[in-house]
């Protein structure tokens, strides 16, 4: 491979050559890379056997709280000098003017024998003109500076003195280049990089690839001329069964396979006309007494219907075009292939001439969209539409035909009693199943894991 | 869905002249899924409302229909005879009022008879008997019983020797010992008196709706069959007789009327019930152009019969065939009997303009700006536990909304707040690299007359330098971005989050939501090694409302 070298390396070979030993610090500077930059590419230079590190530790110097103090307003010694060389001075006077450092300045100036005392005062023997310390001090005071830039006796006293003096240990780096790195021409190196080489892995922020399905069928069926409507996932069981002409004693409308919310009923499910009228269909047809206790009990919806029924209901359309999308409900056992809880789409065409024919074109339409052409019907058993359909789509990864949205035409037992006058197209289905399709998954699960090292990793554009 | 295990040679034998690859291509076409096959066994599941598909007898009728091998309805021949008598007791009208019965001779039982006679009566105890409640059967052999029988009611000492028993049981005893008197005996309720069916010397036929007697079991060498359905409806009862009725002269025997009297009692008739139906509507709703004579010859593919009388269309519809409300229902059978797979699909031009919701493009815009701020979008399901969205966060639950019987441990209360569902997240992905970023849009659930159902957005950093700041910027960018609102936060104590790194969010004097730094406890509790912040908000009220302001 031809020796390539990254901007960074170039710039820090460029400017050794000029200054063979230089630390972190100088190459900043003189390159004007950012710290991170330096650390990366003398990492890089070592590596190649470039570049030299050699680490060290180093000592500064500083002055503390006290050396500060005497370097502002002299040792503590000097001032006590200074306050007697125009004539003894009383005791207690110079120790009131003093405070805290005469003691130590005394024992100082006593012990070199620059003072003497007689009774209560103090008089001056002799002064000199640099006092011990104090040359080292104003260096210190000056500047930071290490060890080695200092008469090291003159220290020494400082040192010894507490809070003079604060010593940091400093580790430096200092950077050279090898013999082979000096004769590189780094004017002569090509632009080249190594494109070879791997590079950190970035984590993308998306939208949930469950998500992306159901905005994506949402557009099929915005484009196929439906309009989306909202509701409650709570629902009473009017709404949810009564309405849909399901019995009371259904066995649907079990605790196992429903999800009851405990101990809480709806107030108003109805209008009076609406609860007469569903009430009577089901006395006639199902032959049982009907009760409106059961009919206010909450349920988690157990498909969007629910909520298409009660828009005609209310709205009572000539001609529609409607779909409802969002979470149904079933008391079952999680496992690969079910959830308590997942997204159902549900459509409805209202108009005088709505067909079987045209409910079956639809599906075709919507299947063809998201390229599923292999399609058939085949006949099946709603409590709420007649005739019921069902939708057989080929899988050719799986190999087989799976059954997909279901459909049919609502029952008059259904419209009736609701005023809603027009026929009524209706179908619907699961959205799990069709994104399992889409992501190659055998576990509906995945979908609510937030499984992070599928969701960073899943192929956006499918 | 019930499910039944056939044989194809058995159906082939029943049908007639018939491939095996014809039925199973058919099998679809009158509504049965085929679940599994295995060389001469399939398995089939049909649609609870039409019982007459619990035998293979039911379903041959069907597929001789649809392939033409023999059409119209199927007539039920019940001979008239003054030998077999039924008496209902007063006693009887407040437990389980009505029985209705029928008798059938000469047929030949083998085990898979047996065995179909008895799949037969579990579905039909299941679906239409509602779990026996509405209506139950007994199939009895009728040479070990004497006519006339009565239907009275008896003390709960009574004893005789049950089904599957070597020796005499109480009442009492078969109530609390046996298999399906523990399943069924609360349907009888609180009397102390229970329903029997005794014959003329004095023996227990039966005591429903819970078990026959052993002496009348049905096996291989019986020849006749006494058929016994009580229930508390009339017509229920009938309907159930109906199909068993149906099934028993398809196996070959030869009905026989029973003379049933007392208390709104009467012998059953099995009657067709005659329904007209108009051409049009069948056309109109099916959009086909199909002519009478085509209507008749599909109706009878699907085992009805039909007149054509002026320019509607009488049909004569039989007894076991109740699942026919009305005309609708017929128009169903016209297309069965068409073939499903003749109609051609159309698209008939759309009058309508479509429209998403205002509400999810508010929240993909939403999802859009938070992408754009580098988080990742998670689903949580909105029915959670009580130890992800209380226990683990420290959380108040004194006004939980849970479900009844979830058979979900993981799946047992609304969530209140999506804020905690994502704490655990973090908490399934600790193996996974740092930065963790994650947000949720979704509904939260409160009681509120019964229940108010609202949008929230919850968001949640993760990572070793994530701090109040940083999430409090993504607070403020994304609402300045999202909907050019802005957003105030005030210090608050709330026990998910760490003492004086928590706000509540503030929007137009309102508390729309809380932000702040993860109490340490609650990442511990979930094992998480970094520091975790984040928010939630409401939307529903505030911040999607003062956009239409």
């Amino acid at each position: 491979m031809s020796q390539v070298f990254h901007d960074i390396e170039k710039k820090i070979i460029a400017s050794l050559k000029e200054n063979p030993l230089q630390t972190p610090e100088t190459l900043e500077k003189s390159t004007e890379l950012l710290p991170d930059q330096i650390r990366r590419g003398i990492e890089w230079l070592k590596l190649k056997n470039l570049a030299i590190v050699d680490e060290s530790k180093s000592s500064t110097l500083s002055l503390g709280k006290n050396g500060l103090d005497s370097f502002e307003n002299g040792l503590p010694e000097r001032r006590l000098l200074n306050l007697v060389k125009n004539g003894p001075r009383k005791l207690f006077d110079l120790q009131k003017q003093l405070g805290f450092i005469f003691g130590p300045a005394m024992g100082l100036c006593r012990k070199n024998n620059w003072i003497e005392t007689s009774s209560d005062e103090i008089i001056l023997k002799t002064i000199p003109s640099i006092l011990p310390g104090e040359k080292t001090l104003q260096q210190i005071g000056s500047g930071k500076l290490s060890k080695g830039e200092l008469d090291i006796a003159d220290l020494t006293d400082l040192l010894k003195r507490p809070d003079f003096i604060v010593e940091d240990i400093v580790k430096s780096k200092k950077i050279s280049l090898t013999n082979s790195a000096k004769s590189i021409d780094v004017s002569n190196i090509s632009g080249a990089i190594d494109v070879e080489a791997k590079v950190p892995e970035l984590f993308v922020a998306r939208t949930h690839p469950l998500k992306d399905t159901i905005d994506e069928i949402r557009e099929i069926f915005v484009t196929l001329g439906f309009s989306e409507i909202f509701g409650n996932m709570t629902q009473s069981s009017f709404w949810n069964f009564d309405a849909l002409f399901t019995p009371q004693d259904h066995p649907a409308r079990e605790l196992q396979d429903t999800f009851f919310l405990d101990n809480i009923s709806a107030k108003k499910i109805g209008t009076a006309e609406q609860i007469r009228q569903v009430s009577d269909s089901h006395k006639k047809n199902w032959r049982y007494q009907w009760d409106i206790n059961e009919a206010r009990k909450m349920v988690l919806r157990t498909h969007t219907t629910c909520v298409t029924i009660k828009h005609l209901a209310e709205n009572k359309p000539d001609e529609a075009r409607i779909f409802s999308l969002g979470r149904v409900f079933r008391n079952e056992k999680v496992s690969y292939k079910h959830l308590v809880e997942f997204n159902q789409i549900e459509g409805i065409v209202v108009g005088k001439d709505a067909n079987l024919r045209n409910l079956m074109g639809i599906q075709r339409e919507f299947y063809k969209r998201i390229g599923i052409t292999k399609i058939k019907f085949w006949p099946t058993f709603f409590p709420y539409t007649e005739p019921s359909l069902q939708t057989m789509v080929y899988n050719e990864k799986l190999g087989k035909w799976i059954e997909l949205f279901g459909m049919g035409i609502f029952r008059p037992e259904v419209t009736k009693p609701l005023g809603i006058t027009k026929p009524v197209l209706a179908w619907g289905g699961g959205i799990e199943r069709i994104a399992m399709l889409k992501y190659d998954l055998d576990d509906v699960r995945e979908f609510y894991n937030n499984n992070l090292g599928w969701l960073r990793s899943n192929t956006k554009c499918q | 869905m019930p499910v039944i295990e056939l044989s194809y040679s058995r159906l082939q034998k029943l049908i007639g002249k018939v491939s095996k690859k014809q039925i199973s291509d058919s099998l679809p076409f009158l509504g049965l899924d085929i679940e599994s096959e295995d060389k001469d066994l399939v398995r089939i599941e049909y649609s609870p409302n039409r019982p007459d598909y619990s035998t293979d007898y039911g379903i041959a009728l069907g597929l001789q229909g649809l392939l033409g091998i023999k059409i119209g309805s199927v007539k039920l021949t019940i001979k008239k005879s003054n030998n077999y008598h039924i008496t209902v007791k007063p006693t009887v009208s407040k437990i389980r009022p009505f029985v209705t019965g029928i008798i059938a001779k000469n047929g030949k039982i083998d085990d898979k008879t047996i065995k179909q006679l008895m799949t037969m009566q579990e579905d039909l105890h299941f679906g239409i008997g509602r779990k026996r409640k509405k209506s139950s059967i007994g199939i009895h052999d009728l040479d070990k019983i004497s006519f006339p029988l009565i239907y009275t009611t008896t003390t709960k000492n009574h004893k005789f020797i049950p089904l599957n028993s070597e020796k005499e049981l109480s009442i009492s005893k078969i109530l609390s010992d046996t298999e399906t008197g523990k399943d069924y005996g609360s349907l009888l309720g609180q009397s102390s008196q229970v329903p029997i069916i005794v014959d003329a010397n004095k023996n227990t036929v039966s005591f429903p709706p819970i078990i026959n007697a052993a002496i009348t079991t049905v096996t291989t060498k019986t020849k006749n069959l006494f058929v016994e359905v009580t229930g508390i409806n009339k017509d229920d009862a009938e309907d159930m007789l109906s199909v068993v009725a149906t099934v028993l002269q398809s196996a070959g025997f030869t009905l026989e009327h029973i003379q049933i009297s007392g208390v709104k009692n009467s012998s059953p008739k099995l009657q067709e019930k005659k329904m007209i139906v108009d051409p049009s509507l069948i056309n109109q709703t099916l959009g086909l152009n199909l002519n009478t004579t085509k209507i008749i010859t599909s109706l009878k593919k699907s085992r009805l019969t039909a007149l054509s009388k002026g320019k509607k269309i009488i049909c004569s519809i039989p007894a076991y065939r109740f699942d026919i409300f009305g005309p609708m229902d017929l128009v169903e059978e016209v297309a069965l009997g068409y073939g499903i797979q003749n109609f051609e699909p159309t698209i008939s031009p759309s009058q309508t303009i479509g429209q998403t919701n205002p509400l999810s493009l508010q929240l993909k815009s939403l999802d859009q700006t938070m992408i754009g701020l580098g988080f990742l979008e998670a689903l949580n399901s909105s029915l959670s536990s009580k130890r992800v969205l209380y226990d683990m966060t420290n959380r108040d639950s004194k006004k939980i909304i849970s479900v009844l019987d979830s058979k979900s441990q993981e799946h047992t209360i609304l969530r209140d707040s999506i804020l905690p569902g994502l704490i655990e997240n973090l908490s399934r992905n600790i193996h996974e690299s740092y930065p963790q970023k994650m947000f949720e849009t979704g509904s939260i659930f409160n009681l509120d007359n019964p229940i108010s159902e609202k949008t929230n957005l919850a968001v949640i950093s993760a990572h070793k330098d994530a701090n109040f700041t940083e999430i409090k910027s993504v607070l403020q960018t994304v609402l300045k971005i999202g909907f050019g609102i802005q957003i105030e936060t005030k210090t608050v104590i709330d026990s998910s989050f760490k003492n004086g790194h928590c706000a509540n969010i503030i929007f137009n004097k309102n508390i729309i939501g809380i932000i702040g730094e993860i109490d340490s406890k609650i990442i511990d509790n979930y094992k998480i090694r970094v520091p975790v912040v984040g928010f939630e908000i409401s939307l529903s009220d505030s911040i999607f409302k003062s956009l239409k302001n």
